[in-house]
């Protein structure tokens, strides 16, 4: 094939997409819902990883003593705690600060009835271990001393989380087979489409000597820049929401702000992934289609 | 040029199209291709641009094996010869230049060439004037007339017509024979297929007669060369 044609047959394959423009729309609109699905189940399980990480690195545990502990006795127990070999510091909350951390919470009534004798926390320690490794022992440690209610940490929503991980990811996998096999249809279909239309071009072009090569690639360039568009749009969609998604969700879980990936940290792979992958399929699409047509109906020159 | 050897085809539901084929056509012949339906005329022409293969036998079209041939030379073949389509085949959305332009574009000729060739070949077929117009704007004749500037613009040795005249009157029949002999008489083998007796009478000319896909009769007729002259294309060069 001669470089020469090449700018006609990428000029056809564009023009293919407007003479087709409604069945091309149709495509770049599904194949566009499909990757925000796929793009949204990809964030969720990368920034849920993000959060177990940050939750595995931050080995702060918090010691709660029962109320009706004595504060003397309460702050005599730092050196039992701190005679564990696992524990680095401990740093004492009394049960006054503990209740003046819920103090915007609780509102100003009920934070004035709970003060003195009415307050219902008990004083607590904040632990941080040298190695998490031995965590579920240096718990039991604790736990045998008197005075301590119960050790509350963070694994409960690392188990939740991986539960959720786990989940986002299994169900993030079918979403992509399925929405991939979708798309794939509906591209291939656009192509085939297409084709059919321009059945007596081909039989012309193969009449006159056109290599199948030469034939595929108009469509195949219709093919790519309806999944590259498709790919394009979400991932800007995806990356235009992120931020204030993020934002909203900060203000139902605090931790989230910190602990999952700012903008600046997603919006180059996103667009990268989602462009990459919409080209992808507009490619296998396409091929699929084309491939299948010239193979058939597309060999008939003279007809029946 | 065009070699047949005891050639054979039957189709997948069980119809013998061709059965033992035999036929040579030289270069530079003018040959009609006549019978009745289902003679094998069609199956015929397949075979020649390689749309069907051969079950048995041997075939050889302007220096290539069409038996051992692979389906990736099959496009080389076909640049060597060029179709008229009894149904014309033109693209409506294109002009008439753009659909002449269309077939050297997709063998991958440079703008410049095409600019070049296409306004000579228009002229040739009395089209010059015409070249801005839509098909749908043009007669049935000068429709077959562009599909045939279509087919002769890459310059092929061989010319196939399968029913040229089967969708237009029969004086434009008359016009498009002329612009088909004026053709051959550059030198470009001619093959024309068709149900029209009385063409081939007025002009002449090797008649290969097919009956249940054999050739039944292999006769010359002198070509009538008052019938041809008048041609307005004969007055340029059609093909080189």
């Amino acid at each position: 094939m001669k470089l020469s044609g090449l700018p006609y047959l990428l000029k056809e394959g564009f023009k293919n997409i407007w003479n087709n423009r409604m069945m091309s729309l149709a495509s770049v609109v599904v194949l566009m819902s499909c990757l925000i699905i796929t793009g949204t189940a990809a964030l969720i399980s990368v920034n849920v990883q993000t959060l177990i990480a940050g939750i595995g690195d931050d080995n702060e545990i918090t010691v709660y003593l029962r109320p009706d502990y004595s504060d003397v006795d309460s702050i005599a127990l730092s050196g039992s705690l701190s005679a564990i070999p696992n524990v680095e510091s401990c740093h004492f909350r009394s049960r006054t600060e503990v209740l003046q951390s819920y103090q915007e919470t609780l509102g100003d009534n009920i934070y004035a009835a709970m003060q003195g004798d009415g307050n219902p926390f008990g004083n607590e320690y904040k632990i941080r271990l040298h190695d998490l490794s031995l965590y579920e022992e240096t718990v039991r440690q604790i736990n045998a001393l008197s005075g301590v209610d119960k050790v509350s940490d963070r694994s409960d929503i690392a188990e939740k989380l991986t539960r959720l991980d786990y989940f986002v990811t299994v169900t993030g996998i079918w979403v992509v087979l399925v929405l991939g096999i979708v798309t794939l249809f509906i591209i291939a279909n656009t192509i085939k489409m297409t084709m059919y239309a321009r059945r007596f071009e081909i039989s012309i072009m193969k009449s006159v000597g056109a290599t199948n090569a030469f034939v595929r690639i108009p469509f195949m360039v219709e093919a790519m820049a309806i999944g590259l568009f498709s790919g394009l749009i979400a991932s800007l969609a995806l990356i235009a929401l992120y931020e204030p998604i993020r934002q909203a969700a900060s203000g139902i879980i605090g931790m989230i702000q910190n602990a999952t990936l700012p903008l600046q940290n997603i919006w180059l792979p996103t667009l990268l992934a989602l462009s990459g992958s919409g080209l992808l399929i507009g490619l296998l699409g396409g091929m699929l289609s084309v491939t299948r047509y010239l193979n058939k109906e597309g060999g008939a020159i003279l007809g029946t | 040029m065009i070699h047949l050897e005891n050639v054979s085809k039957v189709y997948p539901n069980g119809t013998q199209a061709v059965k033992n084929l035999t036929l040579d056509i030289a270069d530079g012949e003018f040959v009609f291709i006549v019978g009745p339906s289902g003679a094998g005329k069609s199956t015929f022409l397949k075979l020649l641009i390689r749309e069907e293969k051969a079950d048995s036998g041997s075939i050889h079209v302007n220096g290539h094996n069409l038996m051992t041939m692979s389906r990736r030379r099959v496009p080389y073949l076909r640049r060597t010869m060029g179709i008229v389509f009894q149904d014309f085949r033109l693209i409506d959305k294109m002009t008439v230049y753009d659909n002449v332009a269309f077939a050297m574009r997709v063998t991958g000729h440079s703008e410049q060439t095409i600019q070049k060739r296409v306004p000579l070949v228009l002229r040739l077929v009395g089209l010059g004037d015409k070249s801005q117009r839509k098909p749908h704007e043009l007669s049935g004749g000068e429709q077959q007339r562009v599909s045939l500037a279509r087919a002769i613009i890459n310059k092929p040795s061989l010319l196939i017509a399968d029913e040229p005249t089967g969708n237009i009157d029969p004086e434009r029949s008359i016009e498009i024979m002329r612009m088909l002999f004026a053709i051959h008489q550059k030198g470009t083998t001619v093959i024309v297929v068709t149900h029209e007796h009385e063409l081939v009478r007025h002009f002449g000319g090797r008649v290969l007669s097919l009956k249940n896909g054999t050739v039944v009769s292999d006769t010359t007729l002198p070509i009538r060369y008052g019938a041809v002259k008048n041609a307005s294309a004969q007055k340029e060069a059609p093909t080189s």
